[in-house]
Parts: C-alpha cells; structure tokens; sequence
C-alpha cells in the first residue's frame, strides 16, 4: 500500500464524514447568534479559572508570610531566639512557593494555542506537574513546625527524655522532609511509596500529566533504533 | 491577522477548512457529544486566537496547530470516557447516508481504527500526513524536525501496513 491509496481511503472517509454530517458544524457555526452566545458562555474559560485559582493561592500565601512577618519583627529578641529562625524559615520556603505559584501565572498567560503542538502540550503537561514541585518545596518547612515552641526555660526545666523525644521528631521530620524534596520526582513515579503518596484522584492528572510528558521526550527524539 | 470583529471573513475561513475540524474531533472523539463540544472548543480558540494568525502563512497551518492543541488537550481531560468504540457504529450511521462498495468500508474502518489507537501525538502526525501536507509543513504544526517526521511516518506506516496484510490474510483464510 502506498502514500496515494492511503491517501484515497482517508478522503473517501472523509467525504463521508462531511455527508453523514456527524457533527453539526455547519448549522451552528454559521450562526452568528450562536457563536456570539458560544463567546458568552465561554468567557471564563478554563484556562483562565486556572490562573485566577492560582493567583488566589498565591494572595492566601502573601497574607500568611505577612502575619507571621509580623510575629517575627515582634519577636526579635534573644530568649526568642528558636522561634525567629524557625519562623523566619517557614517565611522563606513560603516565600519560595508564592514565587512558584507567580512563575506558573505567567506561564499560563503565555500559553498560546497557535504555537507548535510539541511546545504547547509540553508547558500544558508541566503546569499539571507543577503541584508536585510546589509540594516538594512545601516539605521543606516540616521540621521547623516542630522547634519554633523551643525556649531556653525548656533547657532550664525540660527533663532527658524529653528532650531526646524532641531531637528525635526534629531528626525524623528534617530526614523526611530531605528524602522527599530529593526523592519527589517523575523519576520515581513508578515506586510504590510514590504512587501511595499521590494515589488521591487529585494527584491523577498530575501522574497522567508526568507520563504525557515523558511521551513528548520520547516523540521529540530524533533516533532511528 | 485575522481583523477586529470580521466574523464573516472568520466563519467563511472555517466554512473553507471544515474538513480539518472533523477529522480532528472525529479521530479524537469517540462520542457523538464529546465530538460536538470539542468542535465548539477548537472555534471557539480559532476565533479568540485570531489576532495571532501571520497572513504570510496558510490559514490551514495556522487552524490546524490550534485545533489539534485544543483536541490533543481535550482528549487528556475526557480520556477516561474516550474509552474504543467500535468504529461499525459510526460507519452504520454512514452507511444508512451513503452507498459505498464494501471493501472500500472495511479499509475505510481499518485506517480509522489504525488511527484510534495511535497515542495523542502520532495522531496528530498522521492526520495532517494523510491530509497531504509535505513534511516541512508537519514539522512546523508539530514542531519537531523534518527528519523526525520522515523517521516517525515510516514507522506508523510499516505498522498501518502489517495491520492491512494481517487482515487481508484473515479475510483471504
């Protein structure tokens, strides 16, 4: 079979695609009233919902690292000393995730669909993806949620075991917090600790999305094996 | 660029190429109500992207991009109901509109077949292939290199090549 036959069956069918009318294009699309209904309808779209969630998460992230900017500039004393540094960290991976989340605004308004498929999908894929990033980042904060209560009448008063109990959640939650920022990756998408992690429906599209964006590497390749 | 408010010029350009929306919806739709969304979704996108079409390139380049970046997503969204469907019920619904001999039907439902199964991608390369665009023009929708596309068709049709083969040899047994 070659190109021309090949070609003849695909325009055989599509003469009676266009016949059989299986879908009502002509009807509707020619009718201004619809279309300016259709443009009506369409005004939010989802692309467009996406961003606005965005940038709501991104103003609920500049309120809280301002409240607690807040507490540490009215903390900034010696005896306060673990709150300030640990605060002072939660501040700065928040911070790091506003930046993200603004980073993933711009990319969305640069999304543009009369750009080359590979291009477009590919940033498409990588926006679904980027809730993981920012989780990754998010972990990072872990272990100073469990110091900024430390004070120094704590090693007046706090007895042994208390405070080995307290060096082991901190030990725990800073090894966690590291093996997951450099263990979160597509990388690792087929590992079961990973699938358990994000096997929520919400983290679907995004597993999905990492595949899709394998699938592009792989159609973007030029090799002849 | 297509100009301010020019509806008329728009649906007549559409009316023009309304064969490439539907092959697209129908190769990426399975469903006769997917296939309608999807075809409001690609005008809807041709028209607000109308501002970013270049006159010095051919409006089917241009729609074709578009279109196939709207189906390819709408397809990863609606995936779990894109569930294979047998081509016979679209082509009963053909046939009831159109005589047409039986062998041309089966190699019609063949390559179509063939086509579904392809992933997102390698569909989206075979359509505008067997739509005769040249490879230069494949490379510039997709955006991979002209020897990418050569390598990649070569493969699909060895494949859509064996398929056809096996079933000649069924149908022949």
């Amino acid at each position: 079979m070659n190109d021309l036959e090949l070609q003849a069956i695909w325009q055989s069918y599509d003469k009676k695609l266009e016949e059989a009318r299986l879908l009502n294009l002509q009807s509707w699309a020619l009718n201004l009233q619809c279309f300016e209904a259709l443009q009506k309808q369409k005004a939010t779209s989802k692309l467009k919902s996406l961003i606005n969630l965005k940038a709501f998460i991104a103003f609920l992230g500049i309120v809280w690292v301002a409240f607690l900017s807040f507490l540490v500039y009215h903390s900034l004393e010696l005896s306060k000393i673990f709150f300030v540094v640990s605060v002072s960290a939660i501040i700065i991976v928040n911070i790091i995730a506003i930046v993200v989340y603004i980073t993933h605004i711009v990319w969305l308004k640069q999304i543009n669909n009369s750009d080359n498929i590979v291009s477009t999908q590919q940033k498409l894929a990588r926006l679904q993806t980027s809730t993981m990033w920012i989780t990754r980042i998010l972990f990072l904060q872990t272990p100073f949620h469990t110091t900024w209560f430390i004070s120094f009448k704590m090693f007046a008063h706090a007895s042994v075991g208390a405070w080995m109990f307290q060096i082991c959640i901190t030990l725990f939650f800073t090894w966690i917090a590291i093996w997951l920022y450099r263990n979160i990756s597509y990388k690792n998408m087929d590992k079961k600790w990973f699938r358990i992690l994000f096997s929520s429906s919400e983290w679907t599209s995004v597993v999905k999305a990492i595949d899709f964006i394998k699938e592009i590497e792989d159609f973007k390749k030029d090799s002849v094996s | 660029m297509l100009k301010e408010n020019s509806k008329e010029e728009f649906l007549q350009l559409i009316q023009e190429n309304k064969g490439i929306i539907f092959r697209i919806c129908n190769s990426y739709c399975r469903n006769k109500n997917d296939r309608e969304d999807l075809a409001q979704e690609i005008i809807y996108q041709l028209w607000k992207s109308g501002q970013s079409f270049d006159n010095e390139h051919r409006f089917s380049t241009w729609m074709y991009r578009v279109a196939l970046n709207v189906a390819i997503s709408f397809y990863r969204k609606e995936k779990s109901s894109n569930a294979f469907m047998p081509l016979t019920d679209n082509l009963a619904e053909l046939s009831d509109k159109n005589e047409t001999n039986d062998e041309m039907e089966e190699k019609i439902n063949l390559l179509q077949q063939f086509i579904n199964e392809l992933k997102e991608l390698d569909k989206a390369l075979m359509i505008l292939h067997l739509d005769a665009r040249s490879y230069s023009e494949i490379a510039e929708v997709l955006g991979i290199t002209e020897t990418n596309v050569a390598t990649k068709l070569s493969r699909i049709k060895d494949k859509l090549k064996e398929k056809f083969n096996q079933k000649l040899l069924t149908t022949n047994n």
